[in-house]
């Protein structure tokens, strides 16, 4: 049973109200949200610190311009703010920042997380010929009855982590009918009990419904294993791979816009991988011809054996790729079976630690030879 | 193609210092008899072996890979080879959920006196790759 | 121009055809070890480089393919970054990507020694994003309107583009102004001059009616560009409209990191310098009542801008590799042109020519000082 606030009126505005109550009365300093940021209405997260210009947040915008985990480690990576901030994040993003936290890329402190349960975002080029905004009762619509919409990212339509951990405050979305009449918010911690105190709400004790949120996670089980599907028949040894990966231009966008990938100097972008005369006239003896620049293949195998583990599957990836390789169902899948050989699942506790820097004495002795 | 018999596998084994890069010296002072596919890279502990050199590896065209290191609980520095066993592990599934050749790839233990066990597993491993023929990335261009 | 030297070669089985046989020759008289060509992928769906030293895949090669997924100074950077080895390697790219390759050479990121540079007539190159539609349906389309010189349908930097026949390279080929079933094997360089040798052509004919059509284009693609840039100062100009036309930006970098001529192995803009404590951001914040977080995206864009516009050369990769397609090819190719007018420059032109911010003379721009020093 947790404590649960109560406000009858339209979800959003509610939270918005809370935010508001929240800066004036300086219970934190500052409100990071996703926002409005011009007249023509492009959406992008903000701090803010002025109350008024809470006007413009939409928290629960769907959309993911940037995997809000690699901004809140940014955030707090040279140290957490001195006074309280709340930040409205999705549950995949809040899941990408714990496993920074855990490679010391960020901290919780002075943070007041709030999250919701999720229904997904568009992809980003939706939102450029404003598709996301004419869309957006249609959103509502199906989120309110759990349904699985069309056109937002495959990474959300087969996403089964759409409730948040580790949060103080959870907001009830996906699957609530009476989004538009009532609000309400689970306050799971210490910290969310005692800062709501005071506000003008109801108070109750309750549970987030199990069952409504199970029923959408079998179907989003459902559309997972017909995408894994796809994409199995795609990923079938090295000339599989040649063809997924054929259009790659090594632009490296999809590591920049991980959550995970944290790396100042990466690897595949270090001199170690960098070719030399020598390599090319060795290659030349073994092959017809070699592609360059070299070593697609080898960045995204890598790539996968680096991150693989700590894959939350937010599908950034895939929106930052300019030549639409399905770089988020091929992470996803291959990172959540090496999450399941460790029964991990990345940002849900952060005490867990990642599996690759932890061992028992007695295990996996099938792989060795 | 080339046959069975005139395929002589190139497999690259990275055997760490103290324990199975010595059992494979052993191997070789004893005089044991073992296949000349191995290409030995003596690494201080197997845990220092990143899955992206491996990945190179078979990228260029190596026809196996062996990572081989102290017994578990004998490592010289404690825990390294723990450590290996888990990342070997996920790097096999990395190469079976993306249809590679995950039996192209061998974790082994070996200590400084296990010359025989080293001729062993380089005999079995290249007898076994032999069977698998050659990795076909040797001659691919969009890599 | 008066230093090119051209024969006219007869192209019975098509332009494209005959070039490739003339590299294939190349490879079998040992002119070449190994040519850099783009070669349609596996699964049909682009276009890459590809070190090449078996002839067989030149059967596969594409001397002037639909698109431009990787810019060619990029892939040759790649190979020669770190040295020139002992092989002799032909790179064919569109003139863009030499002139990024030349200015690249100037910056110690490709070495020139053993490599032949071969270049041709541009018409434009699609936008990736279009291509990937239906990739089999847009090379025909390519291919016809390259034929008919109509550039609607490529990149809009290309549309604009004065620069698609110049050559900076060793050898051009020359396909405006020729005669039917034939085109200009020019050369511009002793390399150049040494290939023709060895493949017996006699770089003796006249081309005065490639130099004729090329300068018409080019006479009219200025026009159109200045036009264009006209146009578009209007759009982005100011803070007010730069902030919207840069709403957009998630600062993926993808544009900086396509970019040929963008080289640093840690952007100023990823590095510490930008990084700042929480209570700073936070003390920008009550500045505005609200920021958007990241912050200083325009300074991004600006910063890059400053950086590198002195060697931009106008290719559109950016524009091509930006995930919220935001015209920054148009913009950063506008600025290029004037910031290289100032000092008389193109970047990539020719390779004894000093990138302007690197060199100096004692007595210049006196217009930008204070009128009293």
């Amino acid at each position: 049973m947790t404590k649960v606030l109560i406000m009858n009126k339209n979800t959003e505005q509610g939270v918005l109200e809370f935010l508001k109550f929240l800066l004036e009365n300086k219970k934190v300093k500052g409100v990071f949200s996703l926002k409005k940021i011009d007249k023509k209405g492009a959406v992008a997260y903000s701090l803010i610190t002025n109350p008024k210009d809470l006007e413009d947040a939409v928290p629960f915008y769907p959309l993911m311009p940037v995997n809000a985990g690699n901004l809140l480690s940014r955030f707090t990576l040279n140290g957490p703010p001195k006074e309280p901030i709340a930040a409205v994040v999705k549950p995949c993003e809040l899941r990408g920042f714990i496993e920074l936290i855990k490679r010391e890329q960020g901290s919780l402190e002075n943070l007041l997380i709030i999250s919701s349960t999720c229904g997904g975002v568009y992809p980003t080029k939706l939102e450029i010929d404003g598709t996301v905004e004419k869309n957006l009762s249609k959103y509502w619509d199906a989120v309110k009855k759990g349904q699985i919409l069309n056109d937002i990212r495959p990474a959300c339509k087969s996403c089964e982590e759409f409730t948040p951990y580790v949060t103080d405050i959870t907001v009830d979305i996906l699957g609530k009918n009476d989004l538009d009449k009532q609000c309400i918010m689970f306050l799971n911690t210490k910290k969310g009990e005692e800062i709501v105190k005071s506000i003008k709400a109801d108070f109750s004790d309750n549970k987030i419904d199990g069952s409504k949120l199970d029923n959408i996670r079998e179907k989003r089980g459902i559309e997972k294993k017909k995408l894994f599907e796809e994409i199995e028949k795609k990923m079938n040894g090295i000339d599989g791979l040649i063809q997924i990966f054929g259009k790659c231009i090594s632009c490296h966008g999809c590591s920049k816009v991980c959550p995970i990938c944290y790396c100042i100097l990466c690897e595949f972008e270090s001199s170690d991988s960098e070719y030399g005369p020598s390599n090319y006239e060795t290659e030349l003896r073994k092959r017809p011809g070699l592609r360059v620049p070299p070593g697609t293949l080898y960045y995204h195998l890598g790539r996968l054996t680096h991150m693989g583990i700590s894959c939350v599957a937010c599908g950034a990836c895939d929106d930052v790729c300019p030549v639409d390789i399905p770089v988020s169902m091929i992470f996803k899948k291959v990172g959540e079976s090496v999450q399941k050989m460790f029964d991990y699942i990345p940002g849900k506790n952060i005490e867990e630690e990642i599996p690759l820097i932890t061992y028992k004495k007695d295990e996996f002795t099938e792989f060795e030879g | 193609m080339k046959k069975d018999e005139e395929f002589m596998p190139k497999i690259l084994a990275f055997l760490c210092n103290w324990c199975s890069y010595a059992g494979a010296d052993l191997a070789g002072t004893s005089r044991l008899k073992y296949p000349p596919s191995i290409l030995p890279i003596r690494v201080m502990c197997s845990s220092r072996v990143d899955p992206i050199f491996v990945i190179r590896a078979y990228l260029s065209g190596i026809d196996g890979v062996i990572v081989a290191g102290c017994h578990p609980g004998d490592c010289h520095y404690q825990e390294g080879n723990y450590y290996t066993r888990r990342r070997f592990a996920m790097l096999k599934k990395v190469f079976e959920e993306t249809g590679l050749e995950k039996d192209r790839l061998l974790l082994s233990w070996v200590s400084a006196s296990e010359g025989q066990k080293y001729a062993k597993v380089a005999t079995e491993f290249t007898g076994k790759i032999k069977g698998l023929g050659e990795n076909s990335t040797k001659n691919k261009v969009f890599l | 121009m008066s230093k090119f030297k051209g024969a006219v070669i007869t192209a019975k089985s098509g332009t494209e055809k005959t070039i490739i046989d003339m590299l294939e020759k190349t490879i079998d008289k040992g002119v070449f070890d190994a040519i850099i060509i783009p070669m349609r992928v596996p699964a049909g769906d682009s276009f890459a480089y590809v070190l090449i030293k078996d002839k067989s895949l030149l059967n596969d090669a594409s001397v002037l393919p639909p698109t431009m997924f990787v810019q060619g100074a990029k892939a040759v950077s790649s190979v020669t970054r770190l040295g020139k080895g002992k092989t002799k390697i032909a790179a064919v790219m569109r003139p863009c990507e030499v002139r990024a390759t030349i200015e690249l050479a100037k910056l110690g990121q490709v070495d020139l020694e053993n490599m032949t540079i071969i270049s041709m007539d541009c018409p434009g190159v699609l936008p990736s994003s279009d291509f990937l539609k239906d990739p089999e349906k847009n090379i025909k389309l390519f291919n016809e309107a390259a034929k008919k010189l109509d550039d609607t349908i490529m990149r809009p930097v290309c549309q604009i583009c004065n620069k698609s026949s110049m050559v900076s390279g060793d050898i051009h080929i020359g396909t405006l102004g020729a005669k039917k079933d034939a085109f200009f094997f020019i050369s511009n360089s002793e390399k150049g001059e040494k290939v023709a040798n060895k493949l017996g052509i006699n770089l003796k004919d006249n081309i005065d009616s490639w130099q004729t059509k090329v300068k018409t284009i080019s006479e009219e693609k200025h026009e159109k560009r200045k036009k264009a840039h006209k146009e578009l100062k209007t759009k982005v100009g100011g803070i007010d409209n730069l902030v919207e036309t840069f709403s957009h930006c998630i600062n993926c970098h993808n544009c900086m990191r396509v970019c040929p001529v963008c080289i640093c192995r840690l952007c100023y803009f990823d590095s510490d310098k930008v990084k700042h404590p929480a209570d700073d951001y936070l003390e920008r914040t009550e500045s505005k009542g609200s920021m958007r977080f990241l912050p200083d995206t325009t300074l991004f864009q600006m910063g890059r801008m400053m950086h590198m516009s002195i060697s931009c050369v106008s290719c559109g990769a950016c524009e091509d590799a930006c995930s919220m397609s935001i015209p920054v090819a148009q913009i950063f190719s506008m600025i290029a042109d004037e910031t290289q007018a100032l000092f008389d420059y193109v970047s990539g032109r020719r390779l004894d020519e000093s990138i302007p911010i690197v060199a100096y003379k004692e007595e210049e721009l006196h217009e930008v000082e204070d009128a009293n020093d």
